[in-house]
């Protein structure tokens, strides 16, 4: 009986160590990346007052770039999406629509409102893809930068792989149709390309923010609102929290292993010579990222990642728990999957900072911290039904998570305030703060428990991304 | 007890924790207090930009429409007493810029000549002397758009600094001030001149319409190939035939493959 007192003993002092080191670890991790962020966000944000972006507007050496936007039964806002599309400050770009065989009439729509006729575009498809059905382009000069191709559904990766067999020009942007952009956004982004000295830029990335409750017109953000609804509005601040706080640190220490599918742009030869986005994957954004870096280092060619901080891409976020439960749990999946596609990067030296530290950290504190924390639950569990949990200590160290977690948030408000200042409503600041207090009560149980969802479907072998239905924005 | 020994007694988890919640939750009030100062102080700003535009409006606007020199303004108390913040210099500066580059002529000189003599321009050769990169770039920026041909010079010794930024800034205001002299320096650069800068570079050109352009071509005898780049971009794109002799000479003659596809590329863009 001693014997296994001093068992249990044990086995609590180390599962307390345990613990409290995963805990401080992924904390310190935080507040480390928090403090480059907020160091690399002001240098950039005193450089680009004085950037006169319209330099790009009428230069003839302006990054030409190709749009592809996929879309899948958008009928309902398919127009004025692609009308948007067309509307954006630029001049060397295309726009690419591919319907990825929607069952609705998207089609039809973009026929008649955009005065299409079937075209015989010379391709030379160099990622295998399903079958085209027709490239379509439109009679109307005022539409000549529109492409719009018809095919077989095969899925959002198959979709932007035949946007980028189509692409005629070398950068390609690859965007959710129905994501609201910055009318500058192009500018913005083609800017990196041209800041290469000695290392190619293979990609560059955007913030994405929350949208909804926001007003738009002609598909464009003109009022800037933060939700009522809970869940979107917790979004909100883990978006901010993601992209201010995190996102901007791993770019300037170059070890961003994710660009936002909703808005990114690629250098396309290195895209195709990497071998496109993957179709075996629902996490085909951030696993074209580290393919296209791997290939870099695989092959020795210097390289880098750009990111930028200002809000270019404005996206309507789930407001209900089910359709949440799925975009989170399908991004487990995609995480684990684009882990375990590239596990020889793990702590592997060849890929240095991404194989030292970045896929360390996306498999520590992305993957395995969901699965950690339902172990330690269950753990607890079990301490509480043999009458051996500690009930002050287990009061202080969930106090401690969340006071932290408040305390995180609101720095993340802080930036927000001090950089971009999205939110001067004094009612929508007081909105973002409850959230701060409720999101470790609430949001964050949720995004666990969809985690173990999308581990189990991992584990059960699904594919695909499921329906998402959406709102749709408040117009003006 | 010190921390050492709390650790080695094994009772050190409470203690953290305790001190730990505390911690956070103090810095959560601190950075609250820190947004409400932030967002006060922002609305206070404004409130006090509104005001200040008033009266630099009504000012300017004597200036330009009824030939009121700043000696006059100068009696102004209530001006003088404002002018001396350096809040109001900065929105001054700011709108008598704004106004300067929606003017010409006479009008554009006597916005000058009020940049002049209110000693605004001193505060701008200042900011070109202080050691902060972005608070030359603003002193830079305004000597080049009130045409201050005296701080050339300064300017152009900006170009070799490792900030691209002010980099950038300087040899705009270079172009604005004296034209192709303001970049025939770049022919001894050895930094890499990215393309974002030679698109700027190209631009200054374009928007203060540089008519002379005798020196463009010094460019394409540079050692520096990204140099001679931007030589053969800016005769493309300001459409000088007039110096296609001296690409001719570079396309038989050129350092590398690139420059030699590029000096072609040019050569039938203005031949054709």
């Amino acid at each position: 009986m001693t014997f296994f007192n001093t068992d249990i003993t044990w086995f609590l002092d180390v599962y307390i160590l345990l613990i409290l080191g995963y805990a401080i670890l992924i904390m310190s991790s935080y507040l480390i990346l928090a403090y480059l962020s907020q160091k690399e966000l002001r240098g950039y944000l005193k450089k680009n007052s004085f950037v006169d972006y319209e330099v790009l507007l009428t230069s003839e050496f302006a990054p030409k770039l190709s749009l592809i936007a996929p879309a899948y039964n958008e009928g309902f806002t398919i127009e004025e999406n692609v009308k948007s599309l067309l509307s954006l400050n630029y001049n060397n770009y295309q726009v690419i629509v591919v319907n990825d065989g929607s069952k609705d009439n998207s089609m039809e729509i973009l026929v008649k409102t955009y005065d299409l006729v079937l075209t015989d575009l010379d391709i030379h498809p160099k990622i295998e893809t399903k079958k085209i059905k027709g490239i379509y382009t439109s009679r109307n000069a005022a539409f000549k930068k529109l492409i719009v191709v018809d095919k077989e559904n095969g899925g959002k990766a198959d979709a932007l792989n035949v946007g980028l067999n189509i692409a005629q020009n070398p950068y390609v942007v690859c965007i959710d149709v129905d994501c609201i952009l910055d009318k500058d956004s192009l500018l913005k982004l083609a800017k990196p390309f041209l800041e290469s000295q000695g290392k190619r830029i293979i990609a560059t990335g955007g913030v994405v923010r929350i949208a909804n409750q926001c007003i738009i017109k002609n598909g464009r953000l003109v009022e800037v609102n933060i939700p009522d609804v809970m869940l979107p509005r917790i979004q909100v601040l883990e978006y901010l929290r993601a992209f201010l706080l995190g996102r901007m640190a791993w770019g300037r220490l170059d070890g961003l292993l994710l660009i936002s599918g909703a808005f990114g742009a690629f250098d396309k030869e290195i895209a195709i010579l990497a071998g496109g986005y993957s179709t075996k994957t629902v996490g085909e954004d951030m696993e074209l990222i580290v393919r296209m870096r791997r290939y870099m280092l695989e092959n020795k060619l210097p390289y880098a990642v750009s990111y930028i901080p200002d809000p270019l891409c404005w996206t309507e976020a789930p407001e209900d728990f089910k359709i949440f439960k799925k975009q989170r749990s399908r991004w487990m999946r995609g995480t684990i999957e684009t882990l375990s596609f590239h596990k020889r990067m793990f702590l592997n030296p060849k890929y240095k900072l991404l194989g030292m530290l970045s896929v360390p950290y996306w498999t520590l504190f992305e993957f395995l911290a969901p699965g950690i924390e339902f172990i330690g639950l269950v753990i607890t569990f079990i301490f509480i039904i043999f009458g051996l949990l500690n009930w002050h200590f287990f009061f202080l160290l969930l106090l401690f998570v969340y006071s932290f977690a408040v305390f995180f948030s609101v720095i993340a408000l802080f930036s927000e305030e001090r950089t971009y200042h999205k939110y001067p409503k004094q009612a929508d600041f007081f909105k973002l703060l409850m959230a701060a207090f409720i999101e470790p009560i609430y949001f964050h149980p949720l995004t666990v428990y969809s985690a173990l969802i999308g581990y189990k479907e991992k584990i059960m072998g699904t594919k695909g991304w499921g329906e998402m239905t959406r709102k749709g924005f408040t117009k003006k | 007890m010190n921390l050492w020994e709390l650790y080695k007694s094994g009772e050190w988890e409470i203690p953290f924790l305790t001190f730990s919640i505390y911690l956070f939750v103090l810095a959560s009030f601190v950075f609250y207090l820190l947004i409400v100062a932030s967002r006060n102080r922002n609305i206070k700003r404004e409130k006090l930009r509104n005001e200040y535009n008033e009266l630099i409006e009504k000012v300017l606007s004597s200036v330009i429409f009824e030939d009121v020199l700043y000696a006059e303004i100068k009696k102004d108390k209530n001006f003088m007493v404002l002018f001396d913040t350096s809040f109001f210099r900065t929105v001054l500066t700011e709108t008598l810029i704004n106004l300067h580059k929606n003017y010409e002529g006479i009008y554009a000189q006597k916005l000058e000549q009020f940049y002049k003599d209110s000693g605004l321009i001193k505060d701008s050769f200042k900011k070109l002397k202080n050691f902060s990169w972005e608070i030359k770039c603003k002193g830079i920026t305004e000597l080049a758009e009130f045409n201050i041909n005296e701080a050339f010079d300064q300017i152009i010794a900006c170009t070799k600094a490792r900030n691209k930024t002010l980099k950038i800034t300087a040899i705009n205001a270079g172009i604005k001030l004296e034209g192709v002299k303001g970049i025939v320096h770049l022919t001894e650069h050895t930094d890499i001149i990215d393309e974002w800068t030679q698109v700027n570079i190209i631009s200054a050109f374009k928007k203060h319409d540089i008519g002379d352009t005798k020196g463009v071509e010094l460019l394409l005898e540079s050692q520096n190939t990204t140099v001679v780049s931007l030589g053969l971009k800016l005769i493309k794109e300001l459409k000088l035939t007039q110096k296609v002799p001296f690409v001719a000479e570079l396309s038989t003659k050129a350092p590398n493959t690139i420059i030699k596809y590029e000096a072609q590329s040019v050569l039938q863009a203005l031949t054709i």
